[in-house]
């Protein structure tokens, strides 16, 4: 058993810090306040190579491993939760389904400028009325001629507005609850493809979210992901990598909420010393520590096991809901060590808490992680 | 075509050090990163390159267990390191390491430019990249925040305490740059897995066919420590005499 990274793990996570702090935090509280998409950052990712980082680089990609890319969100995400997770959702949820289930011919055309960063990738799966019930999905996919015919509203669609390539899912018969769904790649551009509403969030205020609405959008029957009926499949298959994007941000976030408790706590002076030597504070900041290590080490073991080949969807759950429910909790914390300062604009705790709570929701609730690990377990 | 050398240090990132309770520095857990004027020695070299053409080679001078270093500076846009370690280079004495980096230079690379940082993260000696210069006989410039090349000469804005001097000199030659000459780049992912491919070529002690005399000995180390008594003092002509109080019962100043 062996804890250490190699030395190129640990340049990669150097460099990505290095290009958070020279890129991403000069713009990532203006970012949050004008939910704006930071286009020149992700530029930047994309010019650094970080926007394909686990696919093979015949298709465009690094061709590194998925722990490799786990610990880039997290750095990332240490500065900018919305960054971190513009680029997860575009790595895990948009491209990783194309380069799993995709065919050669889908690769070329789709993953690789989406592996190069010359496009953005979007996933859109949830539904006004299916949110966790994915199969409550109403959206349809009828075959005409060489063409399917998509029809349906997609919601809380991250990326939606930017994105150029979208992923998304339909009932290609809706008679059949298990096999009926099927997945598509859609253009940007495809006619009958509009971006609906823009959500204003509570927190990851940077990254953008929006109704994506089919309306008679036809596209090629080439487009088909996998095969017929292989929707729910490969919707489960995202989820499942895409949980140990999100459980590397949610220790991302937590990693700040500790730094910057760290330097306060030691810079504060009530009662005549540094409120760090109170031991309410050191207990608070003792407790981080040891759960953002323990989520760490889960999501590198989930990020272990999937470049192994082996089952990891039980570990990504853990992983997620762990580190999700240990980030809100300690970004509260670090609230509540900065005091009055921290419920103010300015300081970066008060980002950090509104960004924690999404990862306890987005790529399945807490509630969900713990039906798949209750339904492994029990098994 | 310039061939330019750029020399670099491997150091403990200063954000490692720590003192233990006992006062001591414990470095056992510390992290080590390049020296903070090497990343812009290497990315001036490079920019030249990218200028002029040539060829870009950097060297360092470590103990054997540096090698992550070695791959930091190769990402960093060198296409090939000279790496001269062996175990007992552990501190090092500036005419040392000048001593042995000259022989390797001199011996067995092409240059005609050689860029070193001003000075090191770590000792800040500021020697290694003058001496070197001297036991190559080449001229050296030092506080350089601006360099170019013409007609086989480079051209260099040194930073001084009065002002700015623009000096030339024959290649080849040496500079010893300031951090104000380039914003070194964050290497990119290819970069980093690109370093991990490029030729390194290894010198140990027995290449050099040098003895080796450790001169710098670390009878210990404490670290300065900083103890808040958390006195607050406006600034009233009371005020300024009360703190001038507080710090003679101090002891920091005496009456005298």
């Amino acid at each position: 058993m062996d804890f250490k990274l190699t030395e190129e793990q640990e340049l990669i996570r150097d460099n990505m810090r290095e290009f958070a702090r020279t890129y991403v935090d000069p713009v990532a509280v203006e970012i949050d306040e004008n939910s704006r998409y930071p286009e020149e950052v992700i530029k930047k990712l994309a010019d650094g190579g970080w926007l394909g980082m686990p696919f093979p680089a015949e298709y465009g990609g690094a061709g590194v491993d998925y722990l490799t890319y786990a610990i880039a969100v997290e750095e990332l995400s240490r500065s900018c939760a919305a960054t971190g997770f513009t680029m997860s959702v575009h790595t895990g949820l948009a491209c990783g389904p194309i380069a799993l289930y995709g065919s050669d011919e889908q690769k070329k055309k789709y993953l690789t400028p989406m592996a190069k960063g010359e496009h953005l990738g979007a996933f859109a799966l949830t539904e006004p009325g299916a949110g966790t019930d994915v199969g409550a999905a109403t959206s349809t996919a009828v075959l005409d001629g060489d063409e399917y015919v998509l029809n349906g509203v997609k919601t809380f669609t991250s990326n939606g507005p930017v994105a150029n390539t979208y992923v998304t899912f339909a009932w290609t018969d809706k008679n059949d609850k298990r096999n009926g769904m099927s997945a598509f790649i859609v253009s940007r551009e495809t006619p009958g493809l509009s971006v609906g509403e823009h959500f204003m969030k509570m927190g990851i205020r940077a990254s953008q979210t929006s109704e994506i609405i089919f309306k008679d959008c036809r596209i090629p029957k080439d487009n088909l992901l996998g095969k017929v009926g292989d929707g729910m499949k490969i919707a489960m298959a995202c989820f499942d990598h895409g949980r140990i994007g999100i459980a590397a941000q949610a220790v991302g976030i937590a990693q700040a909420a500790l730094d910057e408790s760290i330097s306060y706590s030691k810079q504060r002076v009530q009662f005549g010393k540094p409120i760090s030597k109170n031991q309410a504070i050191q207990w608070m900041i003792a407790d981080m520590y040891t759960d953002i290590t323990a989520g760490r080490f889960l999501y590198y073991y989930a990020a272990y096991l999937k470049d192994q080949g082996l089952p990891f969807s039980k570990e990504a759950s853990m992983a997620k809901v762990f580190c999700a429910e240990m980030c809100s909790k300690h970004a509260s914390k670090a609230v509540q060590i900065h005091g009055g300062y921290g419920y103010c604009k300015g300081q970066k705790v008060e980002r950090l808490m509104r960004d924690a709570k999404i990862t306890e929701i987005y790529e399945g609730t807490s509630e969900a992680q713990r039906m798949v690990i209750a339904g492994n377990v029990l098994r | 075509m310039p061939n330019i050398i750029c020399c670099f240090k491997w150091v403990v990132d200063e954000a490692y050090i720590k003192p233990s309770s006992s006062g001591k520095i414990d470095l056992e857990w510390a992290e080590y990163k390049l020296s903070d004027y090497d990343r812009n020695a290497i990315e001036e070299a490079v920019q030249l390159q990218e200028k002029y053409g040539g060829s870009v080679t950097a060297v360092t001078v470590a103990s054997s267990d540096a090698t992550k270093g070695i791959k930091d500076a190769l990402s960093r846009g060198p296409e090939k390191a000279y790496f001269i370690n062996d175990d007992q280079f552990e501190n090092l004495e500036p005419s040392q390491t000048s001593a042995i980096l000259a022989k390797v230079i001199g011996d067995q690379i092409d240059y005609d430019l050689i860029i070193c940082g001003e000075g090191s993260s770590d000792m800040y000696s500021q020697q290694v990249g003058p001496r070197l210069a001297e036991k190559l006989g080449i001229p050296c410039i030092a506080f350089v925040n601006q360099l170019t090349i013409e007609d086989n000469r480079i051209i260099a804005e040194r930073k001084t305490d009065d002002g700015l001097e623009v000096i030339s000199a024959p290649l080849p030659a040496l500079v010893t740059v300031l951090p104000d000459i380039n914003s070194p780049r964050v290497p990119g992912l290819k970069d980093t897995l690109a370093a991990s491919k490029k030729p390194v070529i290894e010198i140990d002690l027995e290449d050099l066919g040098s003895e080796y005399e450790r001169l710098l000995i670390d009878e210990g180390l404490r670290a300065a420590s900083m103890e808040r008594n958390c006195s607050r003092f406006g600034a009233g002509p009371e005020d300024i005499k009360a703190f001038v109080e507080a710090v003679r019962k101090t002891g920091v100043i005496d009456r005298g």
